[in-house]
Formats: C-alpha cells, sequence, structure tokens
C-alpha cells in the first residue's frame, strides 16, 4: 500500500462539517420491539408487553441511512467501524421522533490495518414531540481505497 | 432478573461470559423478515463473494447482545446512558460468541452513581467487539 504522506481530505470536505439532513419521522414500532426482545431473550419488566415503551437497541430498526449529500467521499469504499448509542430518556413505542442527522468531524488516520484512511463520523439525534433529545447515535465510517487487484 | 446497587460493585468485578451462536436466521428476524437488509447477513454464498467466510453477523445485532447483556447484569433499576462499540473484525454466522465484560470505574456525578464497563465480544477467544458502557446503578434503599 503507497505511503501517504499529506491529508487527501479538502476544504471542500471539511466546509461540510456541522451540515444536518432534513428531519425524518421514524416510528418505534411494537412489533419490532416484542421480536427483538424474544430474540435477545430479555426479560427486563421495564419494557415488557403493555408498558409501552421500547427496549433501547430499539434504535437498531430506526438508524437512518445516512444521507448521501452529507458524506464527504474522500476515499473510494467505506465501513461501519464505530458505533455509540446514548440515552436521555425513555423511548416510547409508537410516539413518532424525528430523526436529524449531522455530520460532526472528517479526520485523516495514519496507519492500522487499511494503512492511510479517513474517519467519517455522523450523529444522529432522535427528537420527542417537545423537540427534546431521548437518544442519539454517533456513527464513524472509515474510509479507505481497496489496494489494486 | 436480580437488581445490583452501587455499593454492591468495585472495579475489576467481572461479568459472567455469556455464550451466543449467531446465525443467518436469527440475523435476519432479528431485523425482521419483510425488511430489506444486507443479503450477507442471511445467505453465506454472499457473504463469501464479499471476501468473508460466510455470512456476515449484523454489527446492529451484537450491539443490541451488547446492551442486553450490561442491562440485565444491572437490573431493571438501572439506566443505560451510553454504550459505545468499535468493530474489530467481522464475525461469521455459525460460530461462537462470548460475551464478558469487566467493571473498570465507579464514581458519582452531580448525586448520580455511575458504573462504567469494558465489555467484548470474542470468537476463538479474540476480541471482535470492544466496547464501553455507561450505566447509572442506584444506591441500596
Amino acid at each position: 500500500m503507497a505511503d501517504v504522506t499529506e491529508s487527501k481530505i479538502t476544504d471542500e470536505h471539511r466546509a461540510m462539517i456541522g451540515q444536518r439532513s432534513d428531519p425524518i419521522e421514524v416510528v418505534p414500532k411494537t412489533a419490532d420491539a416484542q421480536r427483538m426482545r424474544d430474540l435477545l431473550g430479555d426479560t427486563d419488566p421495564r419494557w415488557a408487553d403493555g408498558t409501552g415503551v421500547a427496549p433501547p437497541y430499539i434504535l437498531a430498526m430506526l438508524e437512518p441511512r445516512l444521507p448521501a449529500e452529507l458524506s464527504p467521499q474522500v476515499l473510494s469504499s467505506g465501513i461501519l467501524t464505530q458505533t455509540e448509542w446514548k440515552f436521555s430518556q425513555p423511548i416510547k413505542l409508537e410516539e413518532p421522533l424525528q430523526a436529524v442527522t449531522q455530520l460532526i468531524d472528517v479526520r485523516d488516520r495514519l496507519g492500522g490495518r487499511y494503512g492511510y484512511s479517513v474517519l467519517v463520523m455522523f450523529q444522529t439525534s432522535y427528537l420527542n414531540s417537545a423537540g427534546e433529545e431521548a437518544a442519539a447515535s454517533l456513527r464513524t465510517i472509515t474510509q479507505f481505497d481497496r489496494p489494486e487487484s | 432478573m436480580s437488581q445490583l446497587y452501587y455499593e454492591d460493585i468495585a472495579t475489576d468485578d467481572e461479568l459472567e461470559p455469556r455464550e451466543q451462536l449467531p446465525t443467518e436466521d436469527k440475523a435476519v428476524e432479528f431485523f425482521g423478515r419483510d425488511n430489506p437488509t444486507n443479503p450477507a447477513f442471511g445467505d453465506a454464498e454472499a457473504g463469501r463473494r464479499m471476501g468473508f467466510g460466510g455470512a456476515l453477523v449484523p454489527g446492529l445485532l451484537k450491539l443490541s447482545w451488547i446492551t442486553n447483556y450490561v442491562g440485565m447484569w444491572a437490573g431493571s433499576e438501572a439506566n443505560l446512558r451510553s454504550v459505545r462499540v468499535a468493530f474489530r473484525r467481522p464475525d461469521i454466522a455459525g460460530r461462537p460468541l462470548t460475551l464478558a465484560g469487566r467493571v473498570v470505574d465507579k464514581r458519582q456525578e452531580d448525586g448520580v452513581n455511575v458504573v462504567e464497563l469494558e465489555v467484548v465480544t470474542l470468537a476463538d477467544d479474540q476480541p471482535t467487539v470492544r466496547g464501553n458502557v455507561q450505566v447509572e446503578i442506584p444506591s441500596r434503599p
């Protein structure tokens, strides 16, 4: 793999940092919560049938696709390498949330298994009907160039 | 489901390991059979075409296992604050995974008891996912 000595991140890429998507409505579904609970063997009474509360991992069903217009394409390939979920309030089943995704950082990474790579970080905030953040997810995509075959 | 209290927890406490067997069927069922997902989650041949040794285990399924693992350890009076994971290497369906965890810190923040854990998934004793979890745990009544 060729050594890269200077950043491939341009001013144009950096200018995208901070941009936000339009809100997307997502609804935590009762059927999804039941199916996931059963699959994981989760017996926590807080999100048992009839409570109206979603288990925290319902976020796996809500995460919107990363918007192409917010995604700087610095290198040719990308893979999800980190995810963080943060919880501020219980998530209510069947109550719509507004998901807003923001590009929060683009940075170089030297070394590691991909050689020169670029970390692209997004945050999606899930806002309830009062406009308060119920949860958030941070996703890091590692971009790299595939070696020529 | 038992309940842990802040006073009962010490740094370096270890969680009892839990084994999971990921399968193509579980991966498809996790997202729902009617929902589109990466074909490599449910089809070993699709995974092999992508250069892996079989069907891939979805990262979000492993993240959910970790979330549930810590939640069940802490008890239903605890509140999960955050779960952060790094996907270190792909997991292949049919290979058992072991979840393991350890308390790395406990502290009080603005009157709230916070316990921090390191959690991993291990395949053949090698970590495939490394995570950090923060959970708020009540004091003993």
